[in-house]
C-alpha cells in the first residue's frame, strides 16, 4: 500500500520524534545518572557514587529556603491568581463587547512577555527611594515606604505579587472562555427565577468552571515549581538567600559553583516533583479525548 | 444589571490602571536624562523628553537583539514544519502506540529545562554547537517540537475527516494528501504555532544563560546584565527593556488573536 514516496512522511516522522525523545528522556536519563557521581569540579567522572549528592542536599540549608518559598508560590501565588483571574473574567463579562476584548488584551500583555522584561518593570516598581510602589504608598499614606525586594521578610511576597499581575490576566483568558461555553438558556433560566447578577456568578457559572480552574491549577502549578528567570533577574535569591526557589539554586550550585552532579541531584528532585503533579493530569487528559 | 455594570467599570478602571502602571513607568522613565530620573518621580511625564537612554541601550543590546532575531526566525520556521509533519501523522494516520507517542512527547511540555541543563552542555558541546547561534537555534527547535506538535495535532483533530477521505478514494497517498491538502488548509495552525514559538523562543532566557557567551548572548541575557551591573542607570535599563519587549508587543497587538488561541489549546489539551 505504501510506496517509497509515502516513506518519507513517516521517516521525517521518526527522525523528529526520535531527536525530541533522546533530548527530553535520553537528557533526563543522563542527567540523573551524574546524580549519583562524584563532585570533581568541571571535569565529570562516570564512576558510580551513590547517594552522597542527594545527602549534601539533605544537610544543604539553602535547600529548605527554597523549598519554603516554592510552597508559598503553590499556597500564595496560585489561589491568588486564580481568584484575581475569576474577578477579573467575571468584570469582563458583566462589560461585554468591545470593552471586555479590548481589556482582555490588556489584561493578558503581561503574560506575552518575557521574565526578563517583567522583572526589570518591577525592580523599578519597586526601588525604595524612586520606585512607583513607594510613591503612591507615601502619597496616600503620609512618608510610609515600604522596603520591597531589601527586606528579607518581605521579598518573596513582592515576587509573588509581580507575578500575580503576570499571571492574571491569562487565568483570565481561561475561565472566559469558559463562561463562553456555558449555555445561555442556564444563565436566561437563572434570571427567570429572579436571581442577582452576583448570585448567578457565585452559584451558576463558577461552578462549571471547575474544569478550566483544574487546567489554570495545574499550568500554575508547573510554574511555581520551576520558577527560574524573573527571580532570577529580579532578586537573584537575595536578599541573602530569602528569595531562592528550587531551580534558582540548581543553577547556582550548578553553573556558580561548577558542582555539576549535585547540580544534577537538585535538578532531579526538581524533576520528580514536576512528574507527581503532570503525569496524573496527562493521563486523565489523554483518557477524556 | 445596570448597577452591576456601573460597579464593574469602575472596578475595572482601578484594576487597569495596576496593569498600566509599570508599563508607564518604563515608558516615562526611559525618555528622562538621569536627572529627571533622580529629581521627578516615575508617574510624571518627562518634561524633557530625550532618545538619549535608548541609543545608549541600543547600543549594548544590538548584537543581543540580532543574536535573539536570528535563532528565533530560524527555530520558528524548523519547529513550526516539524509541528505539522508530527501533528499530521499522529493525528490522521492510526498505527500502534500513537497514543503512547502523544504522551511521551506532551510530557515534554512541561519538563523543567533544568533537569536536561547540564547534559544539554555537554551534548552540544560534543557537536560544536555549544556558545553558536546555530547550536541555539536547534535546542529551541527540539524543545519546541512537543508544543507545535500538539498544536497542529489539535487542529487537525477537528478537521472533518471527510475532506481527507475523499482523497483517499481519489487514490491519493499520505504524502500527497499532506502536501496538497492538510498544508494549504492548517494555515491557522502554521500562524498560531509561528506566533506562539517566536514569543517564547524571543523570551527565554535559561538557554541562553547556559549556552552561550559574551558576543553570542541573546538579547534576554544582555538586557540581564545591564539590569545587573548599571544599577544607577535607571532610565538606560528601562529603555532597554522597552527594546527587547518592542518585537512581542507588537507582534502581540497584532497577532492577539492568534496567540491567543495558542494559549488555549496548550492549556486545554497540554
Amino acid at each position: 500500500m505504501a510506496t517509497g514516496r509515502v516513506y518519507v512522511l513517516y521517516q521525517a516522522f521518526a527522525v523528529f520524534i526520535a531527536v525530541a525523545f533522546f533530548f527530553v528522556y535520553g537528557l533526563i536519563g543522563w542527567n540523573v545518572l551524574l546524580s549519583f557521581t562524584e563532585s570533581r569540579g568541571l571535569i565529570i567522572s562516570y564512576e558510580f557514587a551513590g547517594l552522597q549528592q542527594y545527602e549534601k542536599a539533605i544537610k544543604d540549608p539553602v535547600l529548605y529556603v527554597a523549598l519554603r518559598n516554592n510552597a508559598l508560590l503553590i499556597s500564595l501565588f496560585i489561589p491568588g491568581s486564580i481568584c484575581l483571574g475569576l474577578i477579573l473574567a467575571m468584570l469582563l463579562d458583566v462589560m461585554g463587547g468591545k470593552v471586555e476584548s479590548a481589556l482582555r488584551t490588556l489584561f493578558l500583555l503581561p503574560f506575552s512577555l518575557s521574565f526578563v522584561v517583567t522583572a526589570a518593570m518591577w525592580a523599578w516598581m519597586y526601588n525604595y527611594t524612586f520606585g512607583v510602589a513607594n510613591t503612591l504608598l507615601s502619597m496616600l499614606l503620609r512618608g510610609i515606604r515600604v522596603n520591597w525586594l531589601g527586606d528579607p521578610g518581605i521579598a518573596m511576597f513582592s515576587i509573588i505579587l509581580a507575578l500575580m499581575w503576570q499571571f492574571s490576566g491569562y487565568t483570565a483568558l481561561l475561565f472566559s472562555a469558559g463562561i463562553k461555553s456555558i449555555p445561555a438558556e442556564q444563565l436566561e433560566a437563572a434570571k427567570v427565577d429572579g436571581a442577582s447578577t452576583l448570585q448567578i456568578y457565585l452559584h451558576v457559572i463558577i461552578p462549571q468552571l471547575k474544569p478550566w480552574i483544574l487546567s489554570a491549577f495545574v499550568v500554575l502549578m508547573v510554574f511555581a515549581l520551576k520558577a527560574f528567570d524573573f527571580i532570577y533577574v529580579l532578586t537573584n535569591g537575595g536578599p541573602g538567600v530569602s528569595t531562592y526557589v528550587l531551580a534558582l539554586l540548581m543553577y547556582r550550585r550548578a553553573f556558580f559553583e561548577t558542582d555539576f552532579p549535585y547540580g544534577a541531584a537538585l535538578a532531579t528532585i526538581l524533576l520528580l516533583i514536576v512528574i507527581a503533579v503532570v503525569v496524573p493530569y496527562l493521563v486523565s487528559s489523554l483518557r477524556r479525548r | 444589571m445596570r448597577l452591576a455594570r456601573v460597579i464593574a467599570g469602575a472596578l475595572l478602571a482601578f484594576f487597569v490602571l495596576g496593569w498600566l502602571l509599570p508599563f508607564w513607568s518604563v515608558v516615562a522613565t526611559a525618555l528622562k536624562d538621569e536627572i529627571e530620573v533622580r529629581t521627578t518621580i516615575p508617574i510624571v511625564p518627562p518634561s524633557h523628553p530625550t532618545l538619549a537612554p535608548f541609543a545608549k541601550a541600543f547600543d549594548s543590546l544590538k548584537t543581543g537583539l540580532t543574536n535573539s532575531l536570528a535563532f528565533t526566525l530560524l527555530a520558528t520556521l524548523l519547529s513550526t514544519l516539524i509541528g505539522s509533519v508530527n501533528g499530521y501523522v499522529l493525528s490522521r494516520v492510526r498505527f500502534r502506540y500513537s497514543d503512547v507517542i502523544f504522551l511521551m512527547l506532551s510530557f515534554g511540555i512541561f519538563i523543567p529545562y533544568h533537569a536536561v541543563a547540564i547534559p544539554l552542555i555537554i551534548v552540544t558541546s560534543k557537536l560544536g554547537l555549544f556558545n553558536s547561534i546555530l547550536g541555539m537555534a536547534l535546542v529551541h527547535t527540539i524543545y519546541g517540537i512537543p508544543i507545535c506538535t500538539l498544536f497542529f495535532r489539535s487542529y487537525l483533530d477537528e478537521l472533518p475527516s471527510s475532506i481527507l477521505d475523499a482523497a483517499r478514494v481519489d487514490g491519493a497517498d499520505d504524502l500527497t494528501i499532506y502536501a496538497r491538502i492538510v498544508l494549504p488548509l492548517s494555515w491557522p495552525a502554521f500562524i498560531v504555532t509561528a506566533v506562539f514559538q517566536f514569543t517564547s523562543i524571543w523570551n527565554d532566557f535559561l538557554f541562553g544563560v547556559i549556552l552561550t557567551k559574551g558576543e553570542n548572548q541573546p538579547a534576554s541575557v544582555v538586557l540581564a546584565n545591564l539590569l545587573g551591573t548599571t544599577s544607577a542607570e535607571w532610565n538606560v535599563q528601562m529603555a532597554g527593556t522597552f527594546l527587547y519587549a518592542l518585537p512581542v508587543v507588537v507582534f502581540y497587538l497584532l497577532l492577539s488573536k492568534y496567540l491567543i488561541r495558542g494559549y488555549l489549546t496548550g492549556a486545554v489539551r497540554g
